[in-house]
Order: C-alpha cells, then sequence, then structure tokens
C-alpha cells in the first residue's frame, strides 16, 4: 500500500503488476497443461472401462437376440414346449409381452393417483404424519423387490383368496411404484417457487386450489418424468411378479387371470434344458429393453419439450 | 447522494404536496406488529393508508417494511410462529378478528410482488383472469371483459391483445410485472399492495411502471414499499419512515404527508435517511 502511495504513478503501477501476472502465468503454463492432459487421459481411461461391459452386452444382446425378434412368430404365438421331435418348436411369447404391458398399466393405474397426491402432501405439508410418511417412503424405495412380491403373495393371493392373477402382480408393481413416484412428485412439486404459492394466496385463491392449479401444472414435468421412470424400472422387475401372476399360458388383459411377463419367460426359458428357448431369452431380453429405452427417451423428449414451451 | 440530486428529490416531494388534503382512510393501522416465534419483528405501526392516494412505507433493510405490507393482507397467516398483534381495519372492520374471511380480504386488498411472478403454465390471458377463475368465476364474456380492463389499466393491452393466448413467460420482466399488475386489478381491489415492485426491473420498465402507479391511484389506494428514496418522493403523497430499533425489530419513525417527511420532518432520524446520511 505504502509503495503505492510513494511512487505515485498509479498507472505505471499498474502496468508494472500486469507484466507480473503475465509472466508468473506465463512460467506456470506448460505444467498446468501437462496436468490438464493427464486429467483427460485419465477420465478416457475411465470412460472405456465402464463403457466396455455396457457395449459387450448390448453386441451379445443383439447378436443373439435379433435373429429370435425378427420372426414374426415370436409375438404373435403363445409358448410351446419343444420335443425330441421338434426341439426347435419354442413358439413365440405374446402372453409375456402382453402381460407385462397389461401389468404396467393396471400397476401406473393404481400407484400414479395415490403416488402424486401423497407426494404433494408431502410437499406441502410440514406435519407429523408428512413426516412419517416420507420416511415410510424412502425405506420402502430402498427394499428388496422381491419383498413386495412376499407382500402381494400373502396378502393379495392368500388373504384376499384373489389367486395367481395379473392383479396380485400389478399390485406388487404398484407397490414398488409407489415409492419413486412419491419421492419424485415431493421434489417436483418442492421445486415450484414459493413466489408462485404466494402470488396465488394473494389473488384470493383457497389453499386447495393454489395446489391444483398453480402448483401441479408447474410441477408437471417432473411428476410425469418420475411416473415413467418408476413404470420403467417396474416393467423390467421379476421378483415382485415371480410369486404372483401364475405365469399363464394364455393371452388376456383380464385382472383375474393369470398372466406372464417378459421378465418371468426370461428367467423360467433360461432355466430350461433346451436350448433353442435358452436362445429365446435374448430375443426377450431386446425386447424389453428396447420397452423401457422407448419409455425413457419418451419421458426425455416428453419434459424438455415441456420446458422448451415455458 | 449529492446536492443537485437531493433537491430534485425534494422538488418531487413539493409537487406532491399539492395532493388535496387527505380524505377518508382505506385502511387503519393501529399499533400494529408483527413477531416471528415470538421474536419482533416490527411494531407500533399506527397510520392511516387514504384512499385513492399513493402511501410508501421507506427505510433501510430490515426495518420491517415488507413484514408490515405482508400483514396486510395476511400473507403470514401460513408462516409459521408469525403472530400479528394490534389492529388492521379495512373500511373499519378489524381484517384479522372481524366477519371478513381472508379469501374475500384477498380480493379487496392485492398484492404485487417484488419480482414479477406470472404463473409460468398459463397464458397471458389465463394469468390476468387467473383471480377471478380462482373464485369461481367462469362465465367467459365476463373473463374476457375484465381480461381486457386490467390489462389496459396495466398499460399492457395494445402490446398483448394479439397474443393473449402466449405463455406469459414470453413477455420481458418489465411487461410480466405488469401483468401482474393486471392480475391484481381483475379482482378490482380497494387496496394495492406493492412490494418493490420496481427492483427488479431496469429503469425504463420502472419508469413505466410508476407512471402507472400514478394514473391507478383514481381507482385504488396503493402502498408501495421502496428502497429507492426518489421513487418514494416521486410517486407518493404519503409517506412512512421505518427502522429498526436496538433490538433488530423495526418500528415506525415517522407518518405524514411525503412532502413533509422530505423537507420538514420532525424526527432528526428521518431527515439524516432521507439526506442519505445512513441507509
Amino acid at each position: 500500500m505504502s509503495d503505492i502511495i510513494e511512487l505515485q504513478h498509479p498507472q505505471q503501477v499498474g502496468h508494472e503488476m500486469r507484466a507480473e501476472i503475465r509472466r508468473i502465468s506465463e512460467r506456470g503454463r506448460g505444467r498446468r497443461q501437462l496436468r490438464s492432459r493427464i486429467m483427460v487421459a485419465l477420465c478416457s481411461v475411465a470412460l472405456a472401462i465402464t463403457s466396455v461391459p455396457l457395449l459387450l452386452l448390448l453386441y451379445q444382446l443383439f447378436q443373439r437376440g435379433l435373429p429370435v425378434v425378427l420372426h414374426p412368430s415370436f409375438y404373435t404365438q403363445l409358448p410351446q414346449t419343444p420335443s425330441l421331435v421338434a426341439p426347435n418348436a419354442t413358439g413365440g411369447v405374446s402372453n409375456a409381452i402382453l402381460g407385462s404391458l397389461v401389468l404396467s398399466v393396471y400397476a401406473a393405474v393404481m400407484a400414479i393417483p395415490v403416488g402424486v397426491m401423497v407426494g404433494v402432501y408431502l410437499a406441502e405439508s410440514d406435519s407429523k404424519l408428512a413426516a412419517m410418511l416420507r420416511i415410510i417412503s424412502q425405506t420402502m424405495a430402498g427394499a428388496p423387490s422381491i419383498l413386495m412380491g412376499l407382500f402381494a403373495f400373502s396378502f393379495v393371493v392368500r388373504a384376499l383368496h384373489v389367486g395367481y392373477t395379473a392383479l396380485a402382480g400389478s399390485f406388487a408393481l404398484a407397490v414398488l411404484m409407489l415409492p419413486v413416484i412419491v419421492i419424485s412428485s415431493e421434489i417436483a412439486v418442492r421445486g415450484v417457487p414459493n413466489t408462485l404459492r404466494e402470488a396465488g394466496l394473494a389473488l384470493g385463491a383457497k389453499p386447495h386450489k393454489v395446489s391444483m392449479r398453480i402448483v401441479l401444472p408447474a410441477a408437471v414435468t417432473g411428476i410425469v418424468t418420475g411416473i415413467i421412470l418408476a413404470i420403467s424400472r417396474a416393467i423390467g422387475e421379476t421378483a415382485p411378479v415371480l410369486l404372483v401372476i401364475g405365469g399363464g399360458y394364455i393371452n388376456s388383459w383380464k385382472p383375474l387371470d393369470p398372466v406372464s411377463a417378459l421378465p418371468l419367460s426370461i428367467y423360467e426359458n433360461a432355466k430350461s434344458q433346451w436350448p433353442s428357448l435358452r436362445t429365446q431369452v435374448w430375443g426377450i431380453a431386446l425386447v424389453l429393453v428396447v420397452f423401457v429405452f422407448v419409455l425413457s427417451l419418451s419421458a426425455r423428449i416428453w419434459a424438455s419439450r415441456k420446458q422448451q414451451a415455458r | 447522494m449529492d446536492q443537485e440530486f437531493m433537491a430534485q428529490v425534494k422538488m418531487d416531494a413539493v409537487e406532491k404536496s399539492k395532493a388535496p388534503d387527505r380524505g377518508t382512510a382505506a385502511m387503519q393501522l393501529k399499533n400494529v406488529a408483527v413477531s416471528f416465534h415470538g421474536r419482533t419483528a416490527v411494531r407500533n405501526c399506527t397510520f392511516d393508508i387514504s384512499k385513492n392516494r399513493v402511501t410508501s412505507l421507506i427505510g433501510p433493510s430490515g426495518s420491517g417494511k415488507t413484514t408490515l405490507l405482508r400483514a396486510l393482507n395476511r400473507l403470514h397467516d401460513l408462516t409459521p410462529g408469525a403472530k400479528v398483534t394490534g389492529q388492521i381495519l379495512l373500511e373499519g372492520e378489524d381484517i384479522y378478528r372481524g366477519d371478513i374471511t381472508v379469501t374475500e380480504l384477498r380480493s379487496r386488498v392485492g398484492m404485487v410482488f417484488q419480482r414479477p411472478n406470472p404463473f409460468p403454465t398459463m397464458s397471458i390471458y389465463d394469468n390476468a383472469v387467473s383471480g377471478l377463475r380462482f373464485n369461481g368465476i367462469k362465465k367467459k364474456s365476463i373473463l374476457d371483459e375484465a381480461a381486457e380492463t386490467s390489462l389496459r389499466s396495466a398499460a399492457l393491452w395494445d402490446s398483448v391483445q394479439s397474443r393473449l393466448k402466449v405463455a406469459a413467460s414470453n413477455l420481458s420482466g418489465g411487461e410480466q410485472q405488469r401483468l401482474c399488475i393486471a392480475r391484481a386489478l381483475a379482482m378490482d381491489p380497494e387496496v394495492l399492495l406493492m412490494d418493490e415492485p420496481t427492483s427488479a426491473l431496469d429503469p425504463i420498465a420502472t419508469l413505466r411502471i410508476e407512471e402507472l402507479m400514478t394514473t391507478l391511484k383514481q381507482r385504488v389506494t396503493v402502498v408501495i414499499v421502496t428502497h429507492n428514496m426518489q421513487q418514494a418522493a416521486r410517486i407518493s403523497d404519503d409517506c412512512a419512515f421505518l427502522l429498526m430499533g436496538e433490538d433488530r425489530a423495526g418500528e415506525l419513525i415517522e407518518f405524514d404527508t411525503t412532502e413533509k417527511i422530505f423537507n420538514n420532518p420532525i424526527d432528526p432520524r428521518t431527515l439524516d435517511y432521507t439526506l442519505g446520511r445512513f441507509g
């Protein structure tokens, strides 16, 4: 400070300081560039390590699955059991494709209204009940999925005497989806700026109208994204449906019929002694992956469109 | 602050003094205090908000201006631990203890916030009539008329009438704030509360809002919180000066016509503040 005053040439001082700064930064440039290159190289290696298994998986999936899914009968026929006379007569998996769709639709119908409402409630309330519900849904989100299957088995299949049905399976999946929808809805609703709520209240709107007409529409992108993620998680789950849907060899959309599901067919075929059935597994897996991919892709496209419209 | 500037501020204030005598009161505050969890945020507020005049609340940060303003349409109701004591009368009726419901109060006492906050999922039209819709009005002819009248009053109609169905977020910041004013006006309120309505806007947009306020007072009583003393001098007829006390609670120091507050205040602290010696 005193130096500057003594020199009495502030502009000159500024000039010298700038030159000094430039000198120092020049000196360290080579070292910094080297460090930057090493970091980029390390990141590239990490990327390669993570992507190699994924690429191998996709390669195997398409290489073995594509020949299977190119047969129209794969989609139209019911499964058959091969015999010594016809070892390649595997039939199709129409029941599992239909079953998976039916199960996720029923599960979504059960889980979405409850999940969204609970999520909005958690975001808008500070009550003890809300705190309890939050802990429950967080615990449920981390619970092993086979637990949902056991619960649906003992409660729906046995206690309510519903039997091995699509209803029992979709119930298990709905319980699985519920915490995902609750948590993502709560986050989405909490993300709505408080100033919007106040604007609504200041216009004389009742609190429930503020929630329904202002907060929910503003949070809808996040809520729908959460719902689609929940569905795509549920559609790929084997454990919850394993014990309860009955694995029916029929094409049915009725809630009280036994149905099959894609992950369940994979599980059953993979255990089979027939190589033809074990090959079919890759086709089923491919269909399942495409399902999930289309779902999450549509969620992304929808969300970004919605964001742009704002 | 240089002298020329202060002279201008004073002249603005003198011009204001030509406004007629304060008429009847739209709202009356009697020893109003607001506390949060037992901690007083603002207290000792006793003054009248006169009809068809602009009343400004000025004072440094933390003096409780916004807190007091929000008490006037019960926005503290949902804040846990908030308590309003004293009396706030709207047309002689106690807004906290009278028969008036909070919904009715808020439709009679509108609010414009610091940052423009149009509803992002609604169009310009839907924003303008949102208050009416929240209160159950569905008839299209009424909504159409209210939309046009309120947008005209907010000096926005000409620029938006061809794109009423467009999302409100496409408007500029100044236009969004005028839409928020239109939204409040559509309810045909008696009093319009404005919480630093121009602090997020550029100077030109600010000027337009200020012009708007001076015309608005013919049909609605305006209460405005502002940090900008020049703005208070330019647009307000009456002025309340608040200051944070030693216990960090804001209190009313002085209330009078803007002319008196800026030129001839009773309390020396008011003079210090308006001269820019602190705050």
